[in-house]
């Protein structure tokens, strides 16, 4: 659905410097999937999805949504494919001066879309999709932050759009409210086919919706793929660092010697990595079973990646070598990831 | 202070004229100030309607139109008042520099109170596919309006007090009774009353004024 091709953003800055805020950018993301873009702060993600519908004009390269290049449009083009991405923003930029309604009326009314009737109809459609049914009629400084993005989404899918771009649509969020928006985006993603594009710097939000991720750092995508490879298998500095801040065992575990004093070590630290329904079957028992091994369990985690469930353990081994061989080839029959890391 | 030689229809007929002085002036200094006042908005670095050179011009006219004192404006003004609307006496002859003086006033106030407007709102309207000029009419003032009041507010008093200047130059309403009577023939009285009614029209346009704007706004 989207492909970006060699894009690049150089920006002058105030005291005339060049600064290149993008570089050698390409991506293709799939209708109908949840893309995530994580980096940190200053990383260019915001840049980046800007340009999806040129609020930010790339420099050079293409941006093709259905094989269409954007960056060729002219003034009505745009206008109209605009019409045809919704966005929500971190501090959610709802009109102060209109009510709810009336803000998710705005761009219909604004773009000239059906009659008044017609507009009402589907205001109380998405007002029910968002769970605001009640709150029609109020204005936006009477609300909390997770109803305000709730507003925010409801006004961004007003003109039935098949992109929705969400720029940090959850960092000014606590995180429970954060879960809730993103389980409303994940439905909306399933019921309405919605492909969803979204930046973030919280490791949590892509792990919780995304299909696939690219991590961007100093203005260019420095990993991307699935994203249980990438979270559990981080190949760049960047992402292993992102991925320990969301979650304690990463963390120990990407410099283990730190964390365990490793001189109390007796035996091999080895992490094992599942995915699917091997993370509910008592394979690691029937292994050990059987193996003249002493295991300790470490640290261990046993979550989720959107739907797919995972586990990650940090184990440490007592036993013969050829025992642990012995170990880690029943391992590989299970198709369970290992990994000695000392 | 003997009030017994007060003339109170005078008075009376100067308040009202005063009254008149500052509401057409307002008038026209909003038809005039607040297109100004947008244009000078979007036009300005990185707005909707960037354009480099007709801002730096514009911007240039309202400098050098605000630079000018009220006082020497009034003088300046009179035979361009004269040709507008053939005397540069009474009421109708204080209008004109009244609107000279304070649109480009006007106009700035209004530049900075739509520049107080979230950005992100009018990106949020930009990424909605809106034509700019729906922007401007149908997110962009009424966000401002509680500021646009205040700011018409603003310049309402400040007009109020140029009109009572122009009694200098013969204009009518309440300063030029101030003038002709309390300073030039010494009947103190007067002027004390002039000053006292200005300060109660002064007291009671901020008012309403205020609450006007309390009245619009969301926030």
């Amino acid at each position: 659905m989207i492909r970006i091709e060699n894009l690049h953003k150089t920006y002058r800055a105030a005291d005339g410097r060049e600064v290149q805020a993008l570089a050698d950018i390409d991506l293709e993301i799939a209708g109908g999937e949840v893309f995530g873009i994580i980096g940190r702060s200053g990383a260019g993600k915001s840049t980046l999805i800007r340009t999806l519908n040129l609020l930010e004009r790339p420099s050079s390269g293409r941006v093709l949504i259905d094989g269409e290049d954007i960056t060729r449009l002219d003034r009505e083009a745009l206008y109209a494919l605009r019409r045809r991405i919704g966005m929500i923003f971190q501090h959610f930029n709802l009109l102060n001066a209109k009510t709810v309604a009336q803000n998710i009326d705005w761009p219909l009314k604004a773009t000239g879309h059906g009659n008044a009737v017609e507009r009402a109809a589907r205001v109380a459609e998405l007002l029910e999709l968002v769970g605001l049914a009640e709150h029609g009629h109020k204005y936006p400084a009477q609300l909390s932050g997770g109803q305000k993005q709730r507003v925010g989404i409801a006004r961004a899918l007003a003109n039935r759009p098949r992109l929705l771009l969400c720029d940090e649509a959850t960092s000014a969020l606590d995180p429970e409210t954060t879960q809730s928006i993103l389980r409303l985006l994940l439905d909306i993603n399933r019921q309405l086919g919605l492909t969803i594009v979204l930046i973030t710097h919280e490791m949590q939000v892509i792990r919780t919706i995304c299909d696939r991720v690219a991590v961007i750092d100093g203005g260019r995508i420095v990993e991307s793929g699935k994203v249980a490879d990438v979270f559990l298998h981080p190949q760049h500095a960047v992402t292993r660092s992102m991925v320990a801040q969301s979650d304690a065992l990463a963390a120990a575990s990407l410099d283990p010697a730190h964390a365990y004093m490793s001189d109390k070590l007796r035996g091999t630290l080895v992490r094992l990595t599942y995915l699917g329904d091997v993370t509910y079957q008592p394979i690691l028992s029937r292994i050990m079973a059987g193996a003249r091994v002493q295991v300790t369990i470490l640290q261990g985690e046993v979550s989720s990646i959107k739907d797919v469930p995972f586990g990650q353990l940090l184990l440490e081994l007592e036993g013969g070598e050829e025992a642990i061989r012995a170990v880690f080839a029943e391992l590989d029959r299970h198709r369970i990831h290992h990994e000695v890391l000392q | 202070m003997d009030l017994s030689v007060i003339d109170w229809s005078d008075i009376w007929q100067a308040t009202w004229e005063t009254l008149v002085m500052t509401g057409v002036s307002l008038l026209f200094t909003v038809l005039l100030g607040l297109p100004l006042g947008i244009l000078l908005f979007v036009t300005a670095r990185r707005q909707l309607l960037e354009q480099r050179a007709l801002y730096v011009v514009l911007s240039f006219v309202v400098n050098v139109l605000r630079s000018v004192p009220f006082l020497i404006l009034l003088i300046v003004m009179i035979p361009v008042t004269v040709i507008l609307i053939g005397t540069s006496l009474g009421v109708e002859g204080a209008i004109p520099p009244l609107v000279v003086g304070t649109a480009p006033f006007f106009a700035r106030l209004v530049e900075n109170v739509l520049r107080e407007v979230d950005r992100g709102v009018i990106e949020a309207c930009q990424a909605m596919g809106i034509r700019t000029s729906r922007i401007i009419f149908g997110a962009l003032l009424p966000e401002a309006l509680p500021g646009l009041i205040a700011a018409v507010t603003v310049t309402a008093i400040t007009l109020m007090s140029y009109a009572a200047m122009s009694g200098v130059i013969g204009g009518g309403g309440l300063g030029d009774l101030a003038i002709r009577f309390g300073y030039q023939r010494f009947q103190t009285e007067v002027m004390v009353i002039t000053v006292v009614l200005l300060v109660v029209l002064v007291q009671f346009i901020q008012y309403a004024g205020d609450r006007l704007v309390l009245y619009f706004t969301r926030k």
